[in-house]
């Protein structure tokens, strides 16, 4: 049933294939059980997880622009306790690796988080949410400054017993910089990216079309953004690389892994096109086929540079 | 819920601005009065998001109609779509409405609105409900492109109301809604969907006169499906929820009983 050509593994954790869907857009998986099979999917991120519920931003949270979307949900979560009692538990009759998505105000925060998920049976890994831009607190804040990034990374190290991703942002300036002071804090993965910070006005209200005012950027209109940031990154530092942004097809998942991710995350895809997961995964063993590849990990990271 | 290639039967205008579009599915369904589908033209990247409207009609196991109010890029693309077109559904979506069947019924409709409770009429008419729908519009054009000769053919008690008095009385559909309920409020149940700030006033109108009341919202949605957190209301806090005092309107809705809902955070500008 599984193609093996595309097995992949980060930080000793084995995926059946490199295709996740992304936190933020899978909510916490059961969602998306009634359409598509779960049992297929490399794996999925889940909403970002605190150590309290979060009610989230006011709405208007969501509009639609060229090619892509502006959020700005707030990180509108259960808390990490009701996925551990709610959600895991049904969670575990699938067979797909669940990464747990962390998040907190303050570091404090983001430690009483992943502590309260290490008693989660099912969990294979956290992914440290250092840059949501919708919250004004934690999130990018940390995610904008190496060295605070660089802090919360080694005492997430250290409270985690699972192996932890962190998720980059892109609204810096040198995104090398970031990832290397991340790798250096002791991270076992990095994905990237998360949202670019974005605005979209009402020209007859005259008010940002968002309650919040600024969102988080996502959809194929930031693919190029994100290919590139990959590129940069994967260049820079020795770490597995999880490619994400604006990823729908195999097509768009393969510039990511050419260029040096070992596995991808599809994200607002999953709102116009829920097979889109799926659509990915079938279209990697076509693509295997057409170009005779025994295992899709030959291909991270192989431009040609000639 | 399914995610199915429907086919387009017909897209027709109902009037300037309204089209009423017929699909074919390959598959059996129930629609329940009160659901709706995400859709978008079969693999059409821009817009990219599907667009949520509700079921207008149910012609058949695998026959839907929707009629809908030409307003963005979204509704736009979907104008385009003639006979034989693809459309990407997603269905059944939302809750439905919950018939009160020992009260009688008042169904206040406004603009596009209609959409939401052609069907309830129809079932409060097989079910034998005592009925009043008050309709409203902003001109007789808008009210024949909101469905106005199906809701005649039903045959029930209904008022007309458009903002111009081109048709009907002329004003908001929310007076012939106060006087009536002035006149006899007794065990009545109230279903509304349209403008936000026409079903404000309903709500208000409805918890002053101490009548149940049922609102059908409308928001802007990334999924339709629960995913993206993206479409909610604001609700009382008293209201428990795992989400604390936000609930979605794709799932936790689209049809919310209106003391629920905190009317002065909008969901949307309209």
């Amino acid at each position: 049933m599984h193609d093996h050509r595309l097995a992949v593994e980060i930080a000793g954790i084995r995926f059946r294939n490199p295709v996740l869907g992304a936190s933020g857009t899978f909510g916490y998986g059961l969602e998306m059980a009634d359409l598509i099979d779960l049992n297929r999917l490399g794996g999925f991120s889940t909403k970002g997880l605190s150590a309290r519920p979060l009610a989230g931003n006011p709405p208007a949270r969501i509009v639609e622009t060229h090619g892509g979307m502006l959020n700005a949900i707030g990180l509108q979560n259960i808390g990490a306790r009701a996925f551990l009692e709610e959600k895991l538990p049904p969670l575990r009759q699938y067979d797909t690796r669940i990464i747990a998505n962390v998040f907190g105000y303050s570091d404090d925060d983001y430690i009483e988080a992943i502590e309260i998920l290490n008693d989660g049976e099912g969990i294979a890994a956290y992914e440290l949410n250092i840059s949501c831009p919708n919250v004004k607190e934690g999130g990018i804040v940390i995610g904008n400054s190496p060295r605070a990034a660089a802090r919360l990374t080694e005492r997430a190290r250290r409270a985690a017993s699972r192996p932890l991703i962190v998720k980059l942002s892109p609204n810096v300036t040198d995104i090398r910089e970031l990832a290397r002071a991340i790798a250096d804090a002791g991270a076992d993965a990095l994905s990237l990216i998360n949202t670019v910070v974005g605005m979209s006005i009402d020209v007859n209200t005259r008010r940002p079309r968002l309650n919040y005012g600024t969102g988080g950027l996502s959809g194929p209109a930031i693919r190029p953004i994100a290919v590139r940031m990959v590129y940069e990154v994967a260049c820079a530092v020795s770490l597995p690389v999880i490619g994400i942004g604006g990823i729908a097809t195999a097509i768009d998942a393969m510039e990511f892994i050419l260029v040096g991710a070992t596995a991808v995350q599809i994200g607002t895809a999953n709102y116009y096109d829920p097979q889109a997961t799926m659509k990915v995964i079938t279209g990697l063993s076509e693509y295997c086929d057409r170009y005779g590849v025994d295992s899709i990990l030959s291909l991270v990271n192989s431009l040609r540079k000639e | 819920m399914i995610d199915s290639i429907a086919t387009v039967e017909c897209n027709l205008e109902s009037a300037t601005g309204y089209r009423l579009l017929t699909l074919n599915f390959a598959e059996e369904f129930q629609i329940l009065p009160g659901q709706f589908a995400m859709l978008r033209a079969h693999d059409c990247y821009e817009p990219l998001l599907r667009r949520a409207l509700a079921v207008y009609r149910q012609g058949g196991p695998r026959q839907l109609s929707f009629l809908y109010q030409v307003l963005g890029r979204g509704t736009e693309m979907l104008s385009l779509l003639g006979s034989g077109a693809k459309v990407d559904a997603l269905l059944p979506l939302g809750n439905n409405w919950t018939v009160e069947e020992s009260a009688r019924a008042i169904v206040v409709a406004g603009g596009v609105g209609s959409a939401s409770v052609l069907m309830l009429c129809e079932q409060l008419k097989r079910l034998r409900i005592d009925t009043q729908i008050f309709f409203g519009s902003a001109n007789e054009r808008s009210a024949l492109g909101c469905g106005l000769r199906d809701f005649l053919d039903l045959d029930m008690p209904l008022s007309i109301t458009t903002d111009d008095g081109s048709l009907g009385e002329r004003g908001f559909v929310t007076a012939p809604l106060e006087r009536h309920l002035a006149e006899d409020a007794r065990s009545a149940v109230v279903y509304t969907c349209g403008p936000w700030a026409m079903m404000k006033r309903v709500a208000e109108i409805s918890r002053l006169r101490d009548v149940m009341c049922f609102a059908s919202l409308e928001a802007p949605m990334g999924c339709g499906f629960g995913v993206c957190v993206g479409c909610v209301v604001a609700v009382n806090t008293n209201e428990p929820s795992g989400y604390g005092s936000y609930k979605r309107v794709c799932t936790d809705g689209s049809i919310f009983p209106a003391d629920v809902i905190r009317w002065e955070v909008a969901a949307m500008s309209h």
